[in-house]
């Protein structure tokens, strides 16, 4: 691999400093988080407006415009309107016909995408059968025994092949079969569970029921007709209405409790991920070994801790001369 | 008429993007394609316009002196910097020929071989072998390879700069130099605009970002209240997935993670497809307004 | 002189008050230390994460898989670790892969993490601790075809749906003619290919994806998403419309531990063990604070 150019390892030096001048806003707003947030959007803006010019309106409007699609004069057209609006007020009017048009267009696409995906797939699926049948593993086809806990399609195959030689007798049998691996034998045992589990989920016999899954499914569609009765207003929550509307918060509340799981889990990975660039993870080792993370970090964090505790003696310092000087008027 | 008429538009434009969705023609689908290209277009001339607005709304503090003009100077220099990086500066130049090769005799009897006649911060890629440095103390690169048909790749590992690729035609004997020096490129793909986006934009992006780590802990210890059920509920259910989440709920117990999943899978996607059906017909009752001209709203005020 | 007729302040009115930044410096310190001392736990891998691998695996070579990497920098630690591990995952079966993008933020990372990714073996013979198959470095329009970004969110997936070598004007990003491009031969839209994998950080994504083009054209997808969004994406996951659902940073180390490369992500959930401590013992603590203040003040206001 060759060497890491200079001029990318004082770009990596000058990234590592940025971050540290915004994290200096946990402190308090600062100028080096106002510096580092003007660069960034200053930087963002210049960013897009070049990319957005050379990636879409260059090559599908600039580049086709000639007598062999003359209907590109339209776009050209609303393109004109909008630029019409940013700089004249008299004529600002003519920016609502691209409005109107962009409104519109994503209007009607999102009317067939939420009638087709938001509520007929999904109304499709509610309203399957309640019934949970336990998988029969002496006769359930691929994609079924690929739903049982722990067994993968190359599992699904073995186990396939091993009842067409002798039909199982129970789940033990199933599981502890020789042309499994000790390491999938293993992975099976650990899966097993009369709830959840292998033990809930397959049988050696066909319409044996899983009761928890059953269960699981009443509760899956009256959590759905609760929440749904919840959201409908037109309908004062009283008496029945409202006890089943507020079963409908309750499960509400536990899904909204996992989305906060899963935030804080989000929001968290996003730190990782900068401490790890920083750390020099995510680049090749040979070009974390040229720029030192660890170190400019060290640097950096003391550069900006130093700056701010001078800003902040100033700052001080000013807010007490003009007490002072204003205290001095009363007095006079 | 400044109202009426784009409104005109917009319910043509509205009613038919709701019916194509039922015609399987391909004149219908031709024609679709064409307004979806447009609406890209003009999605993307907004962000153009972001920029025009950007010197309209800060022009004049910087003007005035307003507080924190110098803030506002480093922007506006650093969005017109980023904005000259991003012009394909090098097509306005003859372009230098991104490669030559020269063939002579002389290799190994049933062989052939190709040296790269390249600066030493430049890779090359041969045929099948691995990709290496063109020059190592010195030494350019060369490879014996069967006669045939071999690709050559010669590139710097960094973005921002041109690449010269071909294929040599190779007899046994012949050795064939390549010699090149990718160039430069400016424009989106360019060295500037790609070193500006990979130390300041980036950077900076992921960082706004990860201020929100620190901000979650401290509203989970000032706002998160089990005030009454509900909140309990909530709190419960954000602690077990917290645990589930991290590799530290699977060493406690599995039945957490399955505990985790069957919340996901039942309460969760209860709730969720109710908001989810709800939203949707929200969605559709909305824009059957705008297209039927009920709603201007985004039409501003007269 | 202090006025006495004002009840004492309760303790917990104290800290329920206290300095947030001490919390900050907590998360940091929570955030580094593993990452200078990894604890190591193991990783299991979930249903949703395995479903995205199986659906993978029942790719052959040859097929044409479609990456649309809808993302930005701030999300690369929940969705980088996936990229690699997915891009191995297809690199090794011999799958063709399309990228596209619908993210103006994406085309500089994009075209960096096909550098190091695709155009480069991730996991050569030999490399230390991978037990799989290894993978080769693909050929730029042989092994895959990088078509760039197009602005225009819902309705540039739409358009590709409908249309795929019209959205990008019919040629790759380095302006080659996707007619001269052996393997998209038979691809024109989305309907075309095997799988399309989404990789995507929020809006448009894969929730864009699936409402408008996954039924449309019944199209198989797998996606990886921020933990932000995870919770979003799982109906879709239990009605079929997405075949496989990797959310977030653990679920990514987990798809890493069933691909058999250690990368960022399985360093990565080593801290989440830790941060997810921190918010936990805010929350309970917060709380514990909280019902004790409430209990004085009900007392207080009983007396």
């Amino acid at each position: 691999m060759t060497a890491l150019p200079f001029i990318d390892v004082v770009g990596a030096w000058i990234g590592i400093f940025l971050t540290f001048c915004i994290l200096s806003f946990l402190y308090k707003d600062n100028p080096f988080y106002k510096f580092a947030e003007h660069l960034f959007v200053g930087v963002s803006i210049g960013y897009v407006v070049t990319l957005q010019y050379q990636d879409t309106i260059e090559p599908s409007l600039i580049s086709n415009l000639n007598l062999a699609h003359w209907w590109k004069i339209i776009p050209l057209i609303l393109v004109a309107m909008m630029l019409i609006k940013a700089v004249s007020r008299r004529y600002s009017w003519l920016g609502r016909f691209p409005l109107a048009f962009a409104v519109a267009l994503y209007a009607g696409i999102a009317i067939n995408a939420a009638a087709q995906s938001e509520l007929g797939a999904q109304i499709k699926f509610a309203s399957h059968s309640l019934d949970a049948e336990k998988a029969d593993l002496n006769h359930a086809d691929m994609a079924e025994l690929g739903k049982i806990p722990g067994v993968n399609p190359l599992i699904a195959k073995k186990l396939v092949d091993e009842r067409a030689r002798t039909p199982f007798t129970s789940v033990d049998d199933a599981v502890t079969r020789p042309s499994l691996t000790p390491a999938e034998q293993a992975d099976l045992a650990e899966k097993r569970g009369e709830l959840v589990g292998i033990d809930a989920k397959a049988a050696v016999a066909a319409h044996d029921k899983d009761w928890f899954g059953i269960a699981s499914n009443i509760l899956l569609l009256a959590g759905l007709l609760a929440s749904l009765l919840y959201f409908y207003f037109s309908l004062a929550h009283k008496g029945v209405v409202g006890r089943v509307s507020r079963f409908g918060v309750w499960i509400l509340m536990i899904g909204f409790g996992a989305s906060f799981g899963f935030t804080v889990q989000g929001r968290i990975a996003l730190a990782i991920g900068r401490a790890l660039d920083i750390q020099g993870q995510t680049i090749a080792p040979e070009d974390a070994a040229v720029i030192h993370g660890p170190l400019v970090a060290l640097i950096s964090g003391l550069a900006v801790v130093a700056g701010i505790v001078v800003w902040e003696l100033r700052e001080r310092r000013k807010a007490a001369a003009g007490t002072g000087a204003g205290g001095a008027d009363q007095t006079q | 008429m400044k109202k009426l008429a784009p409104l005109a538009l917009g319910v043509m434009v509205g009613l038919y993007a709701t019916a194509e969705f039922y015609i399987p023609d391909w004149h219908v689908r031709a024609l679709t394609s064409e307004l979806q290209s447009w609406a890209a277009v003009i999605a993307a001339f907004a962000y153009v316009l972001g920029g025009v607005n950007l010197i309209q709304v800060n022009y004049p503090k910087i003007k005035r002196r307003e507080r924190d003009w110098g803030y506002k100077v480093v922007m506006v220099v650093s969005a017109i910097v980023m904005l000259i990086a991003g012009i394909k500066w090098h097509k306005a130049f003859t372009a230098a020929p991104g490669g030559m090769v020269a063939t002579a005799t002389g290799g190994l009897p049933g062989k052939a071989r190709v040296v790269i006649d390249a600066p030493d911060d430049v890779m090359v890629k041969v045929g099948a072998a691995s990709a290496a440095p063109a020059r190592v103390a010195g030494k350019a690169f060369e490879l014996d390879v069967d006669p045939g048909k071999v690709s050559v790749r010669v590139y710097r590992r960094i973005g921002g700069f041109d690449e010269f690729t071909t294929e040599l035609e190779l007899q046994a004997g012949q050795i064939a130099t390549v010699k090149a020096d990718p160039a430069m490129l400016w424009g989106t793909q360019g060295r500037v605009y790609v070193w500006l986006y990979d130390h300041v934009f980036a950077p900076c992006n992921a960082t706004m970002f990860a201020l929100l780590a620190f901000f979650v802990v401290s509203a989970a210890f000032r706002a998160f209240r089990m005030r009454n059920l509900e909140a309990t509920l909530l709190l419960g259910s954000a602690i077990i997935v917290l645990l589930a989440c991290a590799p530290i709920g699977g060493a406690i117990s599995d039945d957490l993670l399955d505990l985790k999943q069957w919340i996901l899978d039942i309460p969760n996607n209860a709730g969720r497809r109710a908001i989810m059906m709800g939203a949707a017909i929200g969605a559709i009752t909305t824009s059957l307004r705008i297209i039927l001209g009920l709603e201007r709203s985004h039409m501003g005020a007269d | 002189m202090p006025d006495r007729s004002l009840p004492a302040e309760h303790w917990t009115d104290r800290l329920q008050r206290f300095d947030r930044r001490w919390l900050f410096l907590l998360m940091g310190l929570a955030i580094v230390v593993p990452l200078i001392f990894p604890i190591g736990l193991p990783i299991k891998p979930t249903p949703m994460t395995k479903a995205a691998f199986n659906a993978v695996e029942e790719l052959h070579a040859g097929d044409v898989v479609l990456i649309s990497l809808d993302l930005d920098p701030a999300s690369t630690p929940e969705l980088e670790p996936y990229y690699r591990s997915v891009v191995l995952q297809l690199k090794r079966k011999g799958v063709k892969i399309v990228v596209v993008s619908t993210w103006y933020q994406s085309p500089p990372l994009m075209e960096r993490w096909i550098r190091e990714a695709i155009d480069a073996p991730l996991a050569p013979p030999g490399t230390e601790g991978y037990s799989g198959a290894p993978d080769r470095a693909y050929k730029k329009n042989v092994d895959y075809v990088y078509l760039g970004f197009r602005e225009g969110k819902e309705a540039t997936i739409l358009r590709m749906g409908n249309d795929l070598r019209g959205t990008f004007d019919g040629h790759a990003n380095d302006g080659t003619p996707l007619d001269q491009i052996p393997m998209m031969n038979g691809v024109k839209q989305l309907k075309d290919f095997k799988l399309l994998v989404l990789v995507s950080a929020g809006f448009p994504g894969a929730k864009e994806y699936v409402q408008n083009v996954q039924a449309r054209y019944d199209l198989h997808m797998v996606a990886s998403c921020t933990a932000v969004s995870t919770t979003d994406l799982t109906p879709y996951f239990q009605t079929g419309q997405l075949e496989g659902l990797v959310g977030g940073l653990a679920a990514a180390a987990e798809y890493e531990t069933l691909v058999g490369m250690r990368g960022t992500a399985t360093a990565g959930a080593d801290v989440l063990n830790v941060g997810h401590l921190v918010v936990i013992f805010a929350i309970v603590f917060g709380n514990v604070i909280y019902l004790i203040g409430r209990r004085n003040a009900r007392k207080r206001g009983a007396a």
